[in-house]
């Protein structure tokens, strides 16, 4: 019975150290071995697409809750124009040659 | 075989360690295949800890007493089911549970986003990593599942109180939750540690927050029913350090889950965001150590085991590298988003918060006043339920009436009109809800009253959104009422499946409440045919019975129970008598009434020689509302956890236009 | 954009001063009942909380007109305390386990009307 167990556990030790060892035995020159990080430029980039990505989510819930009758009409026409222009500066940064903001479609959709 | 099980821990405890310090190191010099080789550590450590664990339980399905663990905790009458829930009844093993699960689902988040932790979040490998390195060194130098001895003809045997169906489900589950809750915490200081200042990190746990919360909220209330049932003292819920363990760390990952969403839609609230997931994740840890230091009995028996020395010293690490990290981040984390308006949704999830974080700081200092008190000043004291009772409701009240006001409240800056008059509804129904009851009765307890009001109002709230909601559908398009409703939540599965769960925990506060508020309870001492009123019933004793279990002598009292002369049947309820563990259990008789939704609970407290007995009943008001609470609430979270196909499609858009940064 | 006192600032400093208020005050006033070791209980007359280890075998039985007879001990010594308790016994009670009794002191017995058990800790090293 103890044999058994100490070549298993032999076998265990041998293959986690095989495991273990993989990411260099595959490569073992590789051209790039840096972890992709981003630039300044690669950081901004994603800080626009989420405020992009925000505020369209802002303006779907705007929408949303005034179909459903949460936010009265004089409530929506006071805040959907902010909106909308956040959400067009938010894409013209992203994007200098997109000309127009969407027409947001009335969908009874709230964001994810 | 225990040489195999102790080989496999230590190779486990190595691979975690180079985990952690291999891939500390690769996270900071930017070393790809270093880290990949730490992941894979991770991945492999989770192999060998299932194969310690295989050995654990083969044992025990063995009844092999070499193992000191087995022995101490099994017996050869031990039904099989116990005999392998045991796995989790002692300390060694359910520190070996722990590491189990921690290593399973580490792996599996970082398997499933390897593209981001290769890309932006190489710290969360080596954060796992050390995590499970403080189990995996406890397993290893200082609580072994796998000491040897000299086998006993039998062992120990199994505390009764144990021996019962919700063993083998409560603890797995609340590891599940428990364990479940570093995920975000190690992901949000990798986060952190790398610099990270966007919000992938937050959509890439979003499911395992609200599974793991879901999970412990689930393991809290089946815990809640065996003790309901087991202990039988006739409550459900006794504010006991040991209950108050896991309802802290649940209390601030409620707080956390709602003001994660403000930080995804909003960008605001960054900092709080921080230090809640590293305060839940502290205070699962602090939940740990509490159930098994003994140091609640006494501030003294903390001395008798070393293991919660360990552990308070774990818990003081990763407070303090939390903390640090945090202030060192800081200036990444201030957002430049201001709170607008006092009355927006914003505030609202502000107001909740307050509420949840000072409730968990409230139960927190029930459970360290004791102990405080005692160090400081010598004199020992105890907190008991009116403390908790007290706080409960003064903040569970207004947190009741955020779950309705906030989901009806606009975002930014509502206005007081539009906002009244989306209230008018819901608050006109709680209104004649609140006189029908008081008309009723219910004016004996006000806080009850109070309480049953203001559920109302948010139950009426919430079917209002659904009412709205399908009939905004329904006028889109040309479907059935029925098919507009079902689109309306798979289309919105976050905004209606938490709806759910909201309507969910006012059911539960309506039942505890009532069992709380409305109750009666009734004891005496029957012959045999003699009768006892309690409510509505009416108990006669009618004779007592013996019998012999596997492991245990049955004695039962039996009474007919009847009502408004109605006969309702009879019910059982005694002691059993344990041989090996020479313990005795109280076998209460439940009688459920689900039209009611109220429990006869009866008590036999004690068989006298001459026959007779004494009898301890209760109605408990709308109890099972609390169980039946329990189930929505876990629909509830299915709903807002099933994938959407939509969504993912989102996603994967925004990570494609993300171009370069998805490389590797 | 010109930075604005925020009111949320404000919110938040008052409900964290009022709510230590709340605690500081109902934990002088009422939090707790000072719970005492048997080396302590004598000469104390009013109705007092007494926490300590079931010692020896108890006797007779809660329901009956002599109660449950036991003597508890000091959890970190050796005083000891003769206990009569009437009412339930919960499951977890036996020798061994630690228990905290509510009633008072009458002629060197505590007559007791609440038991307590602690919750024992399921993961302590030495057997039950």
């Amino acid at each position: 019975m103890e044999t058994v167990a100490v070549l298993l556990a032999v076998l265990l030790a041998v293959a986690a150290v095989a495991f273990v060892a993989r990411p260099f035995l595959a490569e073992p020159e590789p051209e790039d071995d840096r972890i992709g990080s981003l630039t300044p430029a690669e950081q901004e980039r994603l800080r626009l697409l989420e405020r992009r990505d925000r505020a369209l989510g802002a303006l779907k819930e705007l929408e949303f809750d005034h179909r459903t009758g949460k936010i009265a009409d004089a409530d929506y026409e006071a805040s959907v124009g902010p909106l909308r222009r956040e959400a067009a500066e938010a894409m013209r940064a992203l994007e200098p040659q997109t000309a127009s903001v969407p027409e947001p479609v009335e969908k009874v959709d709230a964001p994810a | 075989m225990p040489g195999l099980g102790s080989a496999a821990l230590v190779v486990a405890f190595g691979l975690v360690l180079y985990a952690a310090l291999a891939g500390g190191y690769a996270a900071y010099r930017g070393r790809r295949r270093l880290l990949d080789s730490a992941t894979n550590a991770l991945y492999a450590s989770f192999a060998s800890v299932l194969l310690a664990a295989l050995v654990l339980l083969a044992a025990l399905a063995r009844h092999d007493f070499t193992f000191s663990y087995v022995a101490s905790h099994t017996s050869h009458e031990l039904p099989l089911g116990y005999t392998l829930a045991s796995f989790w009844s002692g300390q060694e093993g359910s520190l070996l549970l722990w590491l189990l699960v921690l290593t399973g689902i580490g792996s599996a988040a970082v398997a499933l986003n390897r593209r981001l932790i290769r890309t932006v979040l190489p710290w969360t490998v080596p954060i796992l990593g050390a995590i499970a390195s403080f189990f995996a060194l406890l397993l290893v130098f200082v609580a072994s599942p796998f000491a040897t001895q000299v086998a006993p003809a039998d062992g120990a045997g199994m505390n009764p109180s144990l021996q019962n169906p919700y063993m083998l489900a409560h603890p797995p589950l609340l590891y599940l939750g428990y364990v479940g809750l570093t995920i975000p915490f190690a992901f949000a200081m990798g986060a952190l540690a790398s610099g990270r200042a966007d919000e992938r990190w937050i959509i890439a746990t979003r499911r395992w927050t609200l599974a793991s919360w879901t999970f412990l909220g689930f393991a809290i209330l089946l815990g809640a029913k065996w003790a309901y049932e087991e202990v039988g003292w006739g409550g459900w819920y006794a504010w006991d350090p040991v209950e108050n363990a896991a309802l802290m760390p649940w209390l601030v990952a409620t707080a956390y889950l709602h003001s994660v969403m403000v930080q995804e839609k909003k960008n605001m609230l960054r900092v709080w965001n921080a230090v809640l997931v590293a305060g839940a994740f502290c205070l699962s840890l602090f939940g740990t150590f509490l159930t098994r230091s003994g140091v609640i009995n006494s501030i003294h028996s903390f001395t008798q085991s070393s293991i919660g020395a360990w552990f308070l010293g774990f818990i003081a690490v990763v407070a303090g590298a939390s903390t640090a990290l945090i202030l060192y981040r800081l200036p990444l984390l201030r957002s430049r988003t201001r709170l607008e308006s006092l009355i927006s949704r914003e505030a609202a999830f502000l107001y909740n918060n307050l509420f949840l974080v000072a409730f968990a700081l409230t139960v927190l200092w029930g459970v360290i006043y004791p102990l405080v008190s005692e160090a400081v000043r010598g004199v020992a004291v105890t907190v008991g339920a009116p403390y908790y009772d007290f706080f409960g409701i003064a903040f569970g009240l207004p947190l009741v009436l955020l779950m309705g006001i906030g989901p009806l409240i606009a975002w930014r800056r509502a206005s007081l009109r539009a906002l009244g008059r989306s209230l008018l509804w819901p608050a006109g129904t709680a209104v004649i809800v609140g006189i029908l009851l008081l008309l009723g009765g219910a004016g004996s307890s006000p806080a009850g009253l109070v309480g049953y009001t203001f559920a109302s109002f948010v139950l009426a709230a919430i079917v209002l959104e659904f009412v709205r909601g399908t009939r905004a559908r329904h006028a889109l398009g040309d479907g059935s009422w029925f098919a507009s409703f079902t689109s309306l939540v798979g289309r919105n599965r976050r905004r209606y499946g938490g709806y759910v769960v909201h309507a969910a925990i006012v059911l539960l506060l309506v039942g505890a409440v009532g069992i709380g508020g409305f109750g009666t309870t009734r004891e005496a001492k029957l012959a045999q045919g003699q009768s006892l009123q309690v409510g509505d019933y009416t108990l006669t004793y009618l004779g007592s019975q013996q019998e012999r279990a596997a492991n245990s002598q049955e004695l039962r009292a039996r009474l007919a129970v009847s009502r408004g002369g109605d006969d309702l049947g009879t019910v059982l309820a005694g002691k059993n008598r344990y041989f090996a563990e020479q313990q005795t259990s109280n076998e209460v008789a439940i009688r459920s009434d689900w039209l009611r939704a109220e429990d006869l609970f009866v008590i036999a407290d004690q068989f006298n020689p001459d026959g007779s007995v004494f009898v301890k009943a209760l109605v408990n008001p709308l109890v099972n509302l609390i169980w039946l609470a329990g189930l929505l609430f876990v629909a509830g979270s299915l709903i807002t956890l099933w994938p959407d196909a939509r969504e993912q499609r989102r996603l994967a858009r925004r990570f494609a236009e993300e171009g370069a940064l998805a490389r590797a | 954009m010109a930075r604005r006192r925020s009111p949320a600032r404000l919110v938040i400093a008052l409900s964290v001063a009022a709510a230590l208020a709340i605690f500081l005050v109902y934990t002088a006033l009422a939090g707790g009942t000072p719970s005492l070791r048997p080396s302590q209980v004598a000469g104390h007359d009013g109705r007092v909380s007494v926490a300590g280890k079931v010692v020896g075998q108890p006797s007779g039985a809660a329901r009956s007109p002599d109660g449950l007879r036991f003597t508890i001990r000091d959890v970190e010594g050796s005083a000891t305390l003769p206990v009569v308790y009437r009412g339930s016994v919960p499951d977890l009670f036996r020798t061994g386990r630690d228990v905290s009794v509510e009633g008072s002191l009458r002629n060197g017995v505590f007559v007791a009307d609440k038991l307590v058990t602690k919750c024992p800790s399921k993961y302590t090293n030495k057997p039950a």
